[in-house]
């Protein structure tokens, strides 16, 4: 960057209201993560704390029995976990690309049918055939059903994420850019991949970490579509057939009668499901630095500043 | 940082253009194809299923396939949708979905191009990024864990708020049964879990302006305030635009686990918590019957898509190029 | 043009799937014509045998592969396999049938059964019954499941015989087929019975005389009432501490403790709306009972005005009151013997295991005498789908399954060495980290009096409890069902009010003299009175014919 060092004050806020800013963010970003701290806790707490204190910060006794139990009793937590890695790398993979190509067609005003696919994504955001219609058409035209594509390609497709891409790309990639390639002789696909995606790149880091938030986060298809192969279920499935479970007893119990409480009785301890959400959130987590690299690190270089 | 410089010579721009007008059209379709099939199958395709709003859906024993059932069950008219206007209920839910749209909407938009522009301007680089890291975990939780850490505060017996109520000598409430403090739980809970989404996209939108903008803006002399207010926010207003058009086009569905699980399914905030979608799960739940189901979505999207076609066209009266489409 | 083009699509959507929905239109789904002769079960199955499953004419039989969905199980895949291996060994000698079983958990029967039913999956048989979203009732009528009454006497004669005539009596239906049988239900617990769970450790160190209390509290209706109660859970609080609630439980089940009410099967699900009074003494006895609104009668009244009140004397905890934690708060409490009424819907030779599980003395008080109705027949049951490729094969499976020990135990305890060991005996003791990874929802699978006993059960289990349950007595309106489908807007109006003020009120949390009119005109306004007549009607006609 040009103009290190110079118009620093000039370019920055007062130091007064930067400390402004460090509270206000400082107490909302304390207040985020103050709930996962508190799962992070219960997790560790032991059931009888719970049952005799309840939810807490301060438990009774501490305990990693949940933790043990949840490795000992469900070996499927390994598979799932691989299972959730390969369905976020692929559907990430397939979706953000599918997602550029669609929403960079969309943004090229010299594109003759853009105004078409532009509504025609932007319809189906609003309407759908519901859920039983996409399940006939998913299950017995596609053969969604017992394999890791059922787990996939439903989620494919966002229309949100194109609408935000196409902006990202009016807003960020100036369109002499594309006819100067052009008049260079770069290929369609190549002006995409070689020039357009560069400057797009916190655009397509934001896409990415969007879907691969909804891949990693997704049981609804595992429940819909993976039924006698359970091998394929991701983590996130089984963290809410646990919870799901739970919440069915619940609603029950005044119709089960008796099977409802010997039922209730088998459910998993409250500390064990706290501790398929700490699984499930660690290692999201982790990865979004990565991705966080492309969406702030872009900001020294958008602005002027050292 | 833009390598080539901007070339106004237009004749010579669409001689060239046309030059292969109709290999591009070919090559850019290809870009498009993979999405355009996947919306053809997987969203154009089940839309024949709208038809059941209008159906009493039952099988057909002797052919049961879906189509076979769908031919054969009979006509409904608009009676699928009349639940939803039975009894005074409906007003209440029509008018708290709306109401907190609106309030979701407006401070959606207000706080996280406030919270996006802050972060911009933190001089420490890394405090920036692990604010913004932890402004997205509430994203991570899922409603129903929001619902048992709210619970950790204000439960009747453990809740810590509650402990604190009777140390101090007073009586503990159970606010699960005091309507009063919800709307602000709810838009608290909404804010909390949203934001460090939405301030992402407008960070990434920041990122992407084009430096030269501000250089140009320091060098005539602008202040950082100015520099926001003519350069931040005017570049971010396409994003905002599209964003505030694609919450209106929701404006009548609500977020289910936020009025459902987090005030933990109490009837007795059903005036203040009460949805279109709540309502219409604990209708069917005991029915369970899809064409009322699909009655009211299609009732919502309908709706929404009216919502949606209005702010767009207010939007591009005021700013031609912010439009959706 | 986009509306044309969505007309296009819509076309399309029609011809595709009405190609794919093709290759069902010859299969023999239909029930109307039983006998047909073109199926190849019924050609291959000696037809002169009345009972085809014993017949050794599995090589006869086309092999076929059937596929089932249970419920509420805990089966992991390898568990599965494991076990599958023995099942489909002995199925393909037996009826020539591979099993394909699809080990549903409670998550997914409201959602992902539902689903799959009205998308016509390939499944063969699901579990249903009388008291979820997967409503046995509803999905007869609906026309989802196969009317079974001309099938039973070839493929199933041996469930005839089995199953007792009072059972499928209760599950009969007034199904898309007319009046009839559309589900095989399970010979399990075909009784109900109300009970107060009583913590009889910490009443004797209150200085009570716990038998004595037990006996004056059995079927006595006044005791939730009486200064006897009130004073029991007073004492109780003082000696634990004012964080101790001694009445603990499920607000619903309160209410039908207290009251003395049955479930009518039929009423809507999960916001119940009828009562139907009995005489607890005497179950079978007619008292002229009619259907009512549950909340409109002075029994609800004194109910909801007693409940509030022991609820203001601080008896009953604020996660009572909370419909999301009620039941995971009793299940605490239970587990950690912090209560000393609580309640309970009686499972045979259930005060035993609980005993031993919180290691108090607990007593079970019965507030009315075993009875049956609908629910006896239709609390678990299994129903084959209208989209079997093999109905006849379907019942010939579950024939099996129903009357076969060996079967049974495989599918529901799993491989002897394996899953289980057998003591000498006869009963079994189960291989308890195996058994973690295979099991079932024992009570969903069938007719589980044919099990073998476990250890802790006893040799004699079987027997004391077919006793216990077969000297229930029948309901007065026997196994009536309400069919209230007609009135869709109004239960689903219903269901929010209810949700609204249904359960607070039998949770006691809030002032029925406030809240209980204001609850009342909201049902009256959401269609009660149409409903009930309606039920009425229903009732008097049931009777009558």
């Amino acid at each position: 960057m040009t103009g290190k060092k110079k118009n620093l004050r000039l370019n920055t806020v007062s130091r007064g209201t930067e400390a402004v800013i460090y509270i206000v963010l400082g107490l909302f970003a304390l207040c985020c993560i103050i709930p996962f701290i508190f799962v992070i806790i219960i997790s560790f707490s032991s059931e009888e704390s719970i049952r005799q204190i309840g939810y807490s910060f301060v438990p009774m006794e501490w305990s990693t029995e949940a933790f043990r139990y949840a490795f000992q009793r469900l070996p499927q937590i390994w598979r799932s976990y691989f299972n959730s890695l390969f369905i976020t790398v692929v559907g990430t993979i397939v979706s953000t690309l599918m997602c550029a190509l669609y929403s960079y067609v969309l943004y090229r005003p010299d594109f003759k049918f853009r105004r078409f696919f532009n509504f025609f994504s932007f319809f189906t955001m609003i309407f759908g055939g519901g859920l039983v219609p996409t399940y006939i058409v998913c299950k017995q035209v596609l053969g969604l059903n017992e394999n890791y594509a059922a787990l996939i390609v439903p989620l494919l497709v966002n229309p949100f994420n194109i609408i935000i891409m196409r902006t990202f790309f009016q807003s960020s990639v100036p369109l002499e850019l594309i006819e100067a390639a052009t008049i260079d002789g770069s290929g369609e696909y190549s002006t995409l991949f070689r020039v357009v995606a560069p400057i797009a790149k916190p655009g397509v880091a934001t896409i990415a970490l969007l879907n691969a938030l909804v891949f990693w986060n997704d049981w609804y298809l595992s429940l819909l579509y993976i039924q006698r192969n359970k091998i394929l279920q991701p983590l996130q499935a089984l963290l809410m057939e646990l919870q799901n479970n739970v919440e069915y007893l619940n609603r029950m119990a005044g119709q089960m009668g008796a099977a409802a409480i010997q039922e209730a009785s088998k459910l998993p301890s409250q500390s064990l499901r706290m501790v398929l959400v700490v699984l499930i959130v660690v290692p999201i987590a982790c990865a979004y630095p990565f991705f966080q690299r492309y969406i702030v690190a872009g900001l020294s270089v958008g602005s002027v500043k050292g | 940082m833009t390598r080539i410089p901007a070339k106004k010579n237009k004749p010579t721009a669409s001689s060239l253009y046309k030059f292969s007008k109709y290999k591009k059209t070919l090559v850019l379709l290809t870009m498009a194809a993979p999405t355009a099939i996947w919306l053809l199958l997987l969203r154009y395709l089940p839309m024949g299923g709208i038809v059941l709003a209008f159906k009493d859906y039952k099988i057909n024993p002797r052919n049961p396939s879906f189509i076979s059932n769908l031919l054969n069950s009979e006509w409904m008219g608009l009676n699928n949708f009349k639940f939803l206007f039975m009894t005074d209920d409906a007003k209440i839910m029509f008018r708290n979905t709306l109401a907190y749209n609106i309030v979701f909407i407006i401070l959606g938009i207000i706080i996280p191009v406030a919270f996006a522009i802050m972060l911009n301007e933190i001089t420490k680089k890394f405090v920036a990024k692990a604010y913004q890291t932890l402004m997205f975990f509430p994203y991570f939780l899922s409603w129903v864990v929001v619902s048992y850490f709210l619970n950790a505060f204000i439960d009747g017996q453990y809740g810590m708020i509650t402990a604190m109520q009777q140390a101090a000598g007073g009586t503990a409430v159970n606010w699960y049964y005091e309507p009063g403090p919800w709307p602000y739980i709810i838009v608290f809970a909404n804010l909390w879990k949203n934001v460090g989404y939405t301030t992402m996209l407008y960070l990434s939108a920041i990122t992407g302006i084009d430096s030269t903008q501000y250089e140009a803006a320091s060098i005539d002399g602008a202040t950082k305030w100015q520099q926001i207010w003519y350069v931040t926010i005017p570049n971010l207003r396409t994003m905002i635009c599209i964003l505030f058009i694609m919450n209106v086009g929701k404006i009548f569905n609500a977020d289910f686990g936020l009025f459902y699980s987090v005030p933990m399914n109490s009837g007795a905030l059903y005036p203040v918590t009460q949805v279109i979608d709540t309502y219409v799960y604990r209708a069917l739940k005991v029915t369970g019957d899809i064409s009322m189901s699909a009655a009211a979505g299609l009732l919502q999207n309908v709706l929404g898509f009216i919502c949606i076609l209005t702010a767009n066209t207010i939007v591009k009266k005021i700013d031609s190029d912010s439009g959706m489409f | 043009m986009k509306k044309l083009l969505s007309l296009v699509l819509a076309m399309l959507m029609v011809l595709s799937l009405a190609a794919c929905g093709g290759g069902n239109n010859d299969a023999p789904a239909n029930n109307d014509t039983p006998a047909k002769t073109d199926t190849p079960a019924n050609t291959d199955a000696p037809a002169n045998t009345d009972t085809p499953s014993d017949t050794p004419a599995a090589s006869d039989l086309d092999p076929v592969t059937l596929s089932i969905w249970l419920h509420g199980s805990t089966v992991t895949p390898e568990a599965s396999a494991k076990v599958m291996e023995s099942v489909n060994a002995y199925l393909k000698d037996k009826i020539n049938v591979t099993l394909e079983p699809i080990w549903g958990t409670w998550a997914d029967f409201d959602t992902a059964t539902v689903t799959a039913l009205a998308g016509g999956d390939d499944v063969d048989i699901y579990f249903t019954c009388n008291w979820s979203a997967n409503e046995y009732n509803k999905y007869a009528r609906d026309g989802y499941w196969v009317k079974l009454d001309d099938l039973l006497p070839t493929y199933g004669a041996d469930l005839l015989t089995t199953i007792p005539d009072g059972i499928w009596e209760c599950a009969k239906t007034n199904g898309y087929d007319g009046m009839g049988v559309y589900a095989v239900p399970a010979l399990k617990d075909t009784a109900t019975q109300n009970c107060w769970d009583l913590n009889g450790t910490l009443l004797a160190e209150l200085g009570y005389d716990v038998d004595a209390v037990v006996e004056s509290a059995s079927l006595n209706p006044d005791f939730y009432y009486s200064d006897e109660f009130e004073e029991m859970l007073q004492k109780a609080k003082d000696a634990k501490g004012g964080d101790f609630y001694p009445l603990v439980g499920e607000p619903v089940l309160f209410e039908r403790i207290a009251t003395g009410t049955s479930i009518v099967t039929g009423d809507l699900n999960g916001a119940p709306v009828f009562s139907y009074y009995y005489d607890l003494e005497h179950p079978a006895k007619d008292i002229g009972s009619k259907l009512v609104c549950k909340y409109a009668t002075p029994e609800f009244k004194k109910f909801a005005e007693r409940t509030y009140y022991l609820s203001q004397k601080g008896f009953i905890s604020p996660q009572t009151q909370n419909v999301d934690t009620a039941n995971a708060y009793m299940e605490a409490c239970r587990k950690s013997a912090s209560y000393l009424f609580c309640t309970q819907s009686y499972a045979f030779g259930c005060e035993l295991d609980y005993a031993r599980d919180r290691g108090i003395d607990v007593r079970m008080i019965p507030t009315d005498a075993p009875y049956m109705d609908a629910t006896s027949g239709q609390g678990a049951m299994m129903a084959i789908s209208a989209t079997s490729k093999n109905p006849e094969r379907a019942l010939m499976f579950l024939n099996l399954l129903n009357t076969d020990p060996e079967l049974m135990t495989l599918l529901n305890y799993g491989t002897e060495g394996y899953t289980y060991n057998k003591n000498s005996d006869g009963t079994i003791t189960f291989v308890d980290e195996v058994r973690t990874t295979y099991s079932p929802w024992r009570n969903g699978m069938g007719n589980i009096r044919i099990l073998p006993a476990t250890s802790d059960e006893g040799a004699d289990y079987w027997d004391r409890f077919s006793a216990y349950y077969d000297q229930a007595e029948a309901l007065p309106y026997g196994s009536f069902i309400v069919d209230v489908s007609g009135l869709s807007n109004e239960a689903t109006a219903l269901a929010n009010v209810y949700g609204q003020y249904g359960f607070q009120l039998m949770a006691g949390a809030t002032n029925p003299e406030t809240v209980l009119p204001e609850f009342l005109s909201k049902l009256e306004e959401a269609g009660m009175q149409k409903m009930l007549d309606t039920a009425n009607e229903q009732l008097a006609a049931y009777i009558a014919g």
